[in-house]
C-alpha cells in the first residue's frame, strides 16, 4: 500500500547528534508498522490506518507558524492558565497561587524516552516529539485555584501532526486541579499526538479534567501514563465530546498502598464522531482502589468505545476495582463497543464490572412533552441528565458549576 | 372549553372508548368515576396526546382541533394532566426541569422567559404553598419521591404553568390523609371562574375535599350516567355495579 506519511527528523531544530540518532531509531520502529490497523489487538474497534487513509493525504511533521499571544480565556471561573499554541508554551499565568511553590518550564525531551515500546504512537511521539511542558508542584502546597492548560492550534496544519509530551508531578501532599481544554474549531485535518506522564508522590491528589470545546476536525490520540505513590488519589473526568476522532488511553500503576483513581467520562458523540477510551489501571500494591465508570451517548452515526483492562498483581491483596460502561444509543446507525477485561492474582480481592446500553425512555420523553417541552429538548434534557451523572461526586461547587455548562454545551452540540 | 363528540378510542386493535361524549365549561369541575378497565385514564393519555391510540371522533379546545395539536402544544395551549403515575426521571434536576418548562410554555404563550433568579423566587413562593421542602426542587425529578411528594409534585407544575384545563388522573391513589388535604387546597385556590378540571377517580374520597359540578360514570368506553355530587355519595353506597 502507498505509503500516506513522510516524516523527517532533520526538521525539528536544535537536536543534538546524540539525539537525532535516538530519534531515528524510534522513527524506524515506527516505520516497521506504520500506524495500527485493526488487526492490532489494541486497536481493533479502531481501525487508525484506515481513518487516516481516508482523511489525510501525505502527512507530514513539519509544522511553521505565528503563535498569536492572544487566546480567548474562559471567564467567570477563577484559574491559573498555561497558554500552549501547538504544544509550545506562548504564557503562563499563576497570578492566584504562591508562585515559589510551582516549577513550569520547556518539556526537557531528555526526561522521558519511549514509555510503551509496543505501542507504534507513542514510538512515534518519541521520535518527532517538541514542545510541551514540565509542571512540578512544591511539598504541600495545594493550588487555591483550578489550572487550566489551554491548548491552542495554528490555521495552517492541514496534513500535519504534532507530537508533544507532558510531564506533571505533585511531590507529597501537594494537590491541583488540571483542566487540558483543547480550544479549536479547526476545520481542517490534523492530528494530535501527546503523552502526559504524572507522578504523584505519597498523599497528592490530582483531578485530571479533559475538555473539548468545539467542534473540530482534529485527530487526536493522547497517551496518559501515570505512577502513584502512597495515598496518592488521581481522579480522570473525559469531556471531550466535538473531535471527529480522539483515542485516549490511561495506564495507571497503583505502585504503593492506599492509592486510588477514578475515571469518569460523558461523551455525547454526534454525526460521524469516534472516540475511544482505553484503560489500564495495574494494581501493583495492597489496599488500593480503582473506580471507573464511562458514559456515551451515540448519536447520528458515531462510534464509541470502551475498553478497559483492571490488572491485580499476586502482591495486591485488597484490592477494590470497579468498572461500569453505560450507552445511550440515541440512533439506529450509532455503534457502541465496549471490552471489559479483568485479570487477577491475587485471591483476596473486590472486582466488578458491568456494561449496558439502552434507548431513551419513550414514557420519559412523553411526560416531559405534556409539560410543554418539546421533543428535541426533552431528548436533550433526558441525555444531559444521563451525562451528568458523572459529575456527582465533585464536591467543589465553583467546578461542578463549571463543568455542567461545558457538559450542557457539549450535549447543545457546541 | 372542552367540547368532545362521540370520541372513539383504539390501542393495540382494543377499542376502549367507544362513543364518548363531554362538554366542559370554563368555571367547571367534572369528576369522572368508573371501575378498573373502563376506559378512564385512556381518555386522560388520549387528552394528553399520548402515542399509540387511534382516535376517531371529535375533540375540540377552546376551537381548536386537539388532533391537530402536538403534545407539547397543547401543553402550551393549556391542557394539563396529572399524572396517576408520574415518572421518575434519574439526572434531570428537578428545578432545571421545571424552569425549561415553564419557560417553553411561556415562550410559546409570547411571554418572556424567566431569568434564573426570578425563577427560584417563583417556584420557592409555589413550594410552599404545598408544603414542599425546597431541597426536593435541587434532586433528581421524582426520584426517591414517596407516592404524595409525587403528587404534590404534580399540583406544583399544575400551579406553575397556569393551564385552563387541569385533567388530574386519579391523584388521590396513594396519598394520606394530609397530604390529600394539600393537594385538594392546592386545587381549590387555583380554581377560579375562567379555567376548569376533569377529575378521574374512583372514590367519593377526594370530591369531598374538591367539591364536583357533575359527576360522570364511565362504564365499558362510555359516559352511562351524569349526575350532580350527590351522585358520587351514592355510588360510594351501592357500587358501580347496580347502575344500568
Amino acid at each position: 500500500m502507498k505509503q500516506n506519511y513522510d516524516f523527517d527528523i532533520e526538521k525539528i531544530k536544535n537536536l543534538s547528534q546524540e539525539e537525532k540518532v535516538s530519534r531515528q531509531n524510534n522513527l524506524d520502529l515506527f516505520y516497521d508498522t506504520g500506524f495500527p490497523s485493526k488487526q492490532v489487538e489494541d486497536w481493533k474497534f479502531t481501525d487508525l490506518n484506515l481513518i487516516l487513509n481516508k482523511n489525510f493525504e501525505k502527512i507530514s511533521n513539519e509544522v511553521h507558524f505565528e503563535a498569536s499571544k492572544k487566546f480567548k480565556a474562559i471567564e467567570n471561573f477563577e484559574h491559573n492558565f498555561i497558554f500552549l499554541t501547538n504544544g509550545k508554551i506562548i504564557s503562563t499565568n499563576f497570578d492566584h497561587e504562591d508562585k515559589s511553590k510551582i516549577l513550569i518550564k520547556d518539556f526537557n525531551q531528555e526526561e522521558v524516552k519511549n514509555i510503551n515500546p509496543s505501542n507504534a504512537l507513542t514510538l512515534l511521539n518519541s521520535a518527532l516529539s517538541s514542545g510541551g511542558f514540565s509542571l512540578e508542584i512544591t511539598k504541600d502546597y495545594k493550588l487555591k485555584k483550578p489550572l487550566i492548560v489551554y491548548n491552542c492550534f495554528s490555521q495552517d496544519l492541514k496534513n500535519k501532526i504534532l507530537n508533544y509530551k507532558n510531564s506533571i508531578k505533585l511531590n507529597e501532599g501537594s494537590k491541583l486541579t488540571l483542566i487540558d481544554y483543547s480550544d479549536n474549531n479547526n476545520q481542517n485535518n490534523f492530528i494530535k499526538n501527546t503523552v502526559d506522564t504524572i507522578f504523584l508522590d505519597k498523599n497528592a491528589v490530582l483531578k485530571n479534567v479533559l475538555i473539548q470545546n468545539s467542534e473540530s476536525n482534529g485527530h487526536f490520540y493522547k497517551y496518559i501514563k501515570g505512577s502513584l505513590e502512597g495515598g496518592s488519589s488521581y481522579e480522570n473526568y473525559i469531556l471531550s465530546s466535538g473531535l471527529k476522532l480522539n483515542k485516549i488511553e490511561i495506564e495507571i500503576n497503583l505502585n504503593k498502598d492506599n492509592s486510588s483513581c477514578s475515571i469518569y467520562s460523558a461523551l455525547n458523540l454526534l454525526e460521524e464522531q469516534h472516540q475511544e477510551i482505553k484503560t489500564r489501571i495495574n494494581h501493583n500494591s495492597p489496599n488500593c482502589k480503582s473506580y471507573q465508570k464511562i458514559k456515551n451517548v451515540l448519536n447520528d452515526k458515531s462510534k464509541g468505545i470502551y475498553q478497559g483492562k483492571i490488572f491485580v498483581e499476586k502482591v495486591a491483596q485488597k484490592t477494590d476495582a470497579y468498572q461500569l460502561s453505560k450507552a445511550l444509543i440515541v440512533s439506529d446507525n450509532a455503534e457502541f463497543d465496549a471490552k471489559p477485561e479483568l485479570e487477577i492474582y491475587a485471591d483476596d480481592v473486590k472486582c466488578s464490572h458491568g456494561s449496558t446500553s439502552g434507548s431513551i425512555d419513550s414514557d420519559a420523553v412523553h411526560y416531559l412533552m405534556t409539560r410543554g417541552i418539546s421533543k428535541k429538548e426533552a431528548v436533550k434534557l433526558l441525555i444531559n441528565g444521563f451525562l451528568n451523572e458523572v459529575l456527582e461526586k465533585i464536591t467543589n461547587n465553583e467546578l461542578k458549576i463549571f463543568l455542567e455548562k461545558i457538559l450542557e454545551r457539549q450535549v447543545n452540540g457546541h | 372549553m372542552l367540547k368532545i363528540t362521540n370520541l372513539k378510542a383504539t390501542i393495540n386493535e382494543k377499542l376502549i372508548l367507544k362513543g364518548l361524549d363531554l362538554d366542559i365549561k370554563p368555571g367547571e369541575v367534572h369528576a369522572i368515576m368508573g371501575p378498573n378497565g373502563s376506559g378512564k385514564s385512556t381518555l386522560a393519555n388520549v387528552l394528553s396526546g399520548k402515542y399509540g391510540y387511534e382516535i376517531e371522533g371529535e375533540i375540540i379546545f377552546n376551537g381548536m382541533d386537539l388532533n391537530d395539536l402536538k403534545i407539547e402544544e397543547r401543553a402550551q395551549k393549556g391542557i394539563f394532566l396529572a399524572f396517576q403515575y408520574p415518572l421518575e426521571i434519574p439526572g434531570v434536576n428537578t428545578n432545571n426541569f421545571l424552569r425549561t418548562s415553564l419557560n417553553s410554555v411561556r415562550k410559546a404563550r409570547g411571554e418572556k422567559e424567566l431569568d434564573t433568579l426570578t425563577f427560584l423566587k417563583l417556584i420557592k413562593e409555589k413550594a410552599k404553598e404545598l408544603n414542599i421542602d425546597e431541597k426536593f426542587l435541587s434532586r433528581q425529578l421524582n426520584v426517591g419521591f414517596s407516592g404524595g411528594e409525587k403528587k404534590k409534585n404534580e399540583i406544583l407544575q399544575m400551579k406553575l404553568l397556569e393551564p385552563k384545563l387541569s385533567i388530574l388522573d386519579e391523584t388521590d391513589s396513594g396519598l394520606d390523609i394530609d397530604a390529600l388535604r394539600i393537594v385538594a387546597d392546592g386545587v381549590n385556590s387555583y380554581k377560579n371562574k375562567k379555567n376548569a378540571f376533569l377529575i378521574i377517580t374512583h372514590y367519593q374520597r377526594l370530591l369531598d375535599y374538591i367539591k364536583p359540578d357533575f359527576i360522570h360514570v364511565l362504564s365499558a368506553g362510555r359516559i352511562i350516567k351524569t349526575g350532580n355530587a350527590d351522585l358520587g355519595e351514592q355510588l360510594e353506597k351501592t357500587g358501580y355495579a347496580n347502575l344500568s
